[in-house]
């Protein structure tokens, strides 16, 4: 049996979950629903929870103001939003779990099926620094990412990453120690989270950083080079864009 | 001996007024007592200079020049331009007997541009003779012959006779010169003719001399002696001591060639004091000749010798003079030819620096308008791609806006759907419905901002859409979505939503209304570079619900659909489509669309 406790200002919020988890098949007891970040910061404390299901928006700040005034994070975190475009894609770097309200009852099923099957907790906290790590870095260009792979997660420098290079469901990262790293997900994942203008998809299968392009090779679509030395070919319908950017 | 002392013995015309003696000099004094008569500065006046000047050419053709350059300036001031002409014909001759063929040329030049300004064919006739003149001393013989025969031309036309023996006569002497005497002879005869007929006695002594000489070089010993004695006799008779001379010498000549000593050395011993007489050194060396060649046939040695000596004297004096005066002339030939290449580099230079110029020219023409043609070009293109890009830019700006307008049509259309849906079911469902309208209006709000996603994606979300009316339609509602093999559903491009208005359409106003099951069977096939959809429902049809394509919210969405994909269609410059169609049950809806591919 898992403790959780559930921090939202809105009462109907809590009244759902509430609903939903007693209706599930797992086995969770909520402890307590808080409404403040105050009341949470003491209920965490005193009853020391398994799981938090943590609104974004609170009240009198955020769940992120909640997460950087603990110690230390020994549970597991769900986010719960309505609809926060910054702050979803904050969790898809630092792959943290999420839920949309209104939380349907599969996508809860699912959430806690993965806590579940997720390993330790020191994973979590980790999780937790890449989120504040990239709150503080204003530079996109070294922000980092969590990259789920069979194992469970790497933790990688965005500007430690030469590129991406798709392998069917799987995809290999290339980075700046020669290391090759094989993530659980598809390119189109990465080029989902790396919407930004450091990463360029120039190729069906090649996902790359552009502050690592050494050289442009005129062609059909062309190739580049790339610090590595690798030459990697550029779709014809994705030249004009590549060139545009090179140029910024 | 050769050629050059054969021309001193035969008598070019232009000189004959020479020859016309002591009479001149009651001339030349009633000239000067005119001038000095007429001292205002008129035409009379410039007349009379030429005139004198005409008169001292032989005499002192140095005092000439004075009173031609005066006759100049008055002909030029009351612009008499043949009076200016016919001064510088006589410049011409001044220089030319002072043997300055050089300037003489010069001056016979203009007087021939100022004839022919005139124009007075005599005139520029009579100035062609006297270049033709200097010609044949240049041993330019083409150049005089042509020059006499257009003189001879003129003279005949004009009718003027003594011009015209003159010119027949200066003919002849050039073919006696080219050693060509048959023609020579021709010609002289032709000449006397003319001057018997004239009765002119002095041409006909001078041409009967002429004569003479040209059967002589022919062998024609008789008749040359023949000609000889009759110019002698004309001479004796007008009292001209050069032909006299020139024909008693002659005449002794050939005597001692036919071997007469006796008549050679008679006709020598006249000719030779003659000769000194008139100072005719030349002569006087040839008699010395005849008479020291008689006196050795005679055995007399000693005067043989002395005579002998004295030819020897005469003759190199003559030799001298006549190589100065061969010098002299084969300096001026030099120095025209010299000034005739100047001329002609400075024209051909100037030649070529038209053609250079030409040539620049016209590259530089070609180049402005390459260049202007490039300019244009790149121009056009830049102002075409400007406004493509525009265009683009308005027609994505308008995509936006009917995208947007999407949006609060959709979520207002779900929302009457979910109220109606509430009201006739229970809560349970109606969360469970309502939960999945949230999602699908969340990946709607995402996915309506972008301009295109991939098909894949698209179809996510028109399968959850198809979902949610399935609920609504309490499972009335089937449906089929097929693709064909040839489309990569991740890697096409698509509009966002193009096909819910029409599948709203369908449902709503075809199967809603409809008793028992509804099917929409969506198929996306590849027709060249265009994606093609093809939406089928059994629904009621379009007839039977005139609501249908017409003020419905439906239409609406269709409406704006169409306009998408005008717009779309504009902007690939490929012609997209939407077309409604009846069936035997429901309605067709087919959609062509520029194929997008994202790799």
């Amino acid at each position: 049996m898992l403790k959780a406790l559930i921090v939202d200002d809105e009462q109907h919020c809590i009244d759902r979950l509430e609903r939903l988890l007693r209706s599930s098949t797992y086995n969770i007891k909520i402890i307590a629903y808080c409404k403040t970040i105050d009341e949470a910061i003491k209920e965490i404390a005193s009853r020391t929870p398994d799981i938090l299901f943590l609104d974004v928006q609170l009240g009198n700040g955020t769940g992120f103001d909640l997460l950087s005034q603990l110690d230390h994070i020994d549970f597991e975190v769900i986010f719960t939003t309505s609809y926060d475009k910054y702050a979803l894609k904050a969790f898809k770097f630092s792959a943290l779990d999420y839920l949309l309200k209104p939380i349907d009852n599969t996508d809860l099923d699912n959430a806690l099926q993965k806590l579940r099957q997720q390993k330790n907790l020191k994973e979590t906290s980790q999780k937790i620094d890449i989120l504040f790590h990239n709150f503080k870095e204003s530079n996109p260009s070294s922000k980092r990412i969590a990259i789920p792979t069979v194992a469970g997660f790497t933790m990688l420098d965005t500007k430690q990453i030469i590129r991406f290079q798709s392998d069917a469901n799987y995809t290999h990262i290339h980075t700046l120690s020669n290391k090759k790293i094989t993530a659980s997900k598809t390119i189109k994942y990465f080029e989902d989270i790396l919407d930004d203008n450091t990463f360029f998809r120039v190729h069906k299968s090649h996902l790359v950083n552009l502050d690592y392009i050494e050289a442009y090779t005129k062609g059909k679509g062309g190739h580049i080079t790339l610090s590595d030395k690798t030459r990697i070919e550029v779709a014809v319908r994705r030249k004009d864009e590549l060139i545009q950017k090179l140029r910024a | 001996m050769s050629r050059p002392t054969q021309k001193k013995y035969c008598f070019l015309l232009i000189f004959l007024v020479h020859f016309l003696g002591t009479s001149q000099i009651n001339k030349l004094d009633s000239l000067k007592n005119e001038l000095k008569a007429n001292t205002s500065k008129d035409t009379i006046r410039a007349g009379l200079l030429i005139e004198l000047a005409s008169e001292l050419t032989y005499s002192e053709p140095n005092k000439g020049f004075s009173l031609i350059e005066e006759a100049l300036a008055i002909s030029k001031k009351n612009t008499w331009i043949k009076g200016e002409a016919l001064a510088q014909r006589q410049k011409g001759n001044l220089h030319y007997v002072l043997a300055d063929n050089l300037n003489a040329m010069d001056a016979y030049q203009k007087a021939l541009v100022l004839s022919r300004k005139i124009p007075d064919k005599q005139l520029e006739a009579s100035v062609l003779s006297n270049l033709g003149n200097i010609h044949a001393d240049l041993k330019e013989y083409d150049q005089a012959l042509q020059n006499y025969r257009a003189y001879l031309e003129t003279s005949r036309t004009l009718g003027n006779r003594a011009e015209e023996i003159k010119a027949l006569s200066n003919i002849a002497i050039i073919y006696n010169d080219t050693e060509n005497f048959e023609e020579g002879v021709s010609y002289l005869n032709k000449a006397l003719t003319l001057a018997k007929e004239e009765g002119n006695d002095l041409f006909i002594a001078a041409i009967t001399n002429n004569l003479a000489l040209a059967y002589k070089n022919l062998g024609e010993h008789q008749k040359a002696l023949f000609h000889y004695q009759e110019a002698m006799a004309m001479a004796q008779k007008i009292g001209n001591k050069y032909i006299e001379a020139s024909a008693l010498n002659s005449i002794g000549k050939i005597n001692l060639l036919l071997k007469n000593y006796a008549v050679a050395e008679t006709y020598a011993s006249n000719a030779l004091s003659l000769s000194k007489e008139i100072g005719a050194v030349e002569w006087e060396a040839d008699s010395w000749e005849v008479l020291s060649k008689v006196y050795e046939q005679n055995g007399k040695m000693p005067e043989a010798l002395n005579a002998y000596k004295k030819h020897i004297q005469l003759r190199d004096s003559v030799l001298n003079e006549e190589k100065k005066s061969e010098l002299t002339r084969k300096e001026m030939q030099f120095q025209m030819e010299r000034q005739q290449a100047v001329a002609n580099e400075e024209i051909k230079r100037q030649q070529l620096a038209k053609i250079i110029y030409l040539i620049g020219a016209i590259f530089f023409v070609l180049m402005a308008m390459f260049g202007y043609y490039i300019y244009k070009r790149r121009r056009d293109a830049l102002e075409k791609k400007k406004t493509a890009e525009f265009n683009a830019k308005v027609s994505e700006t308008e995509l936006k806006a009917l995208r947007s307008q999407m949006n609060p049509h959709f979520i207002f259309n779900s929302l009457n759907s979910i109220s109606d849906f509430i009201s006739k079911n229970d809560i349970r469902q109606a969360d469970d419905y309502l939960v999945k309208f949230s999602k699908l209006t969340r990946a709607i709000l995402e996915n309506s901002e972008k301009k295109s996603i991939t098909l894949s994606e698209d179809l996510e979300l028109m399968e959850l859409y198809m979902q949610i009316e399935t609920i609504r339609l309490q499972n009335k509602l089937h449906h089929q979505i097929t693709i064909d093999q040839d489309i990569e559903p991740n890697n096409t491009l698509v509009p966002p939503l193009i096909l819910q208005p029409f599948i709203e359409n369908s449902i709503w106003h075809g199967i809603a209304p409809k008793n028992g099951d509804g099917h929409i069977d969506i198929k996306i096939e590849k027709e060249g570079d265009m994606l093609k959809y093809v939406v089928d429902d059994n629904g009621v049809g379009q007839s039977k619900k005139n609501v249908r394509g017409k003020k419905s919210n439906g239409s609406f969405g269709i409406k704006i659909t169409k306009s998408r994909i005008d717009i779309l269609s504009h902007i690939k410059n490929k012609k997209g489509s939407v077309n409604l169609m009846d069936k035997p049950e429901g309605v067709r809806v087919e959609i062509t669309l520029p194929l997008e591919l994202q790799f």
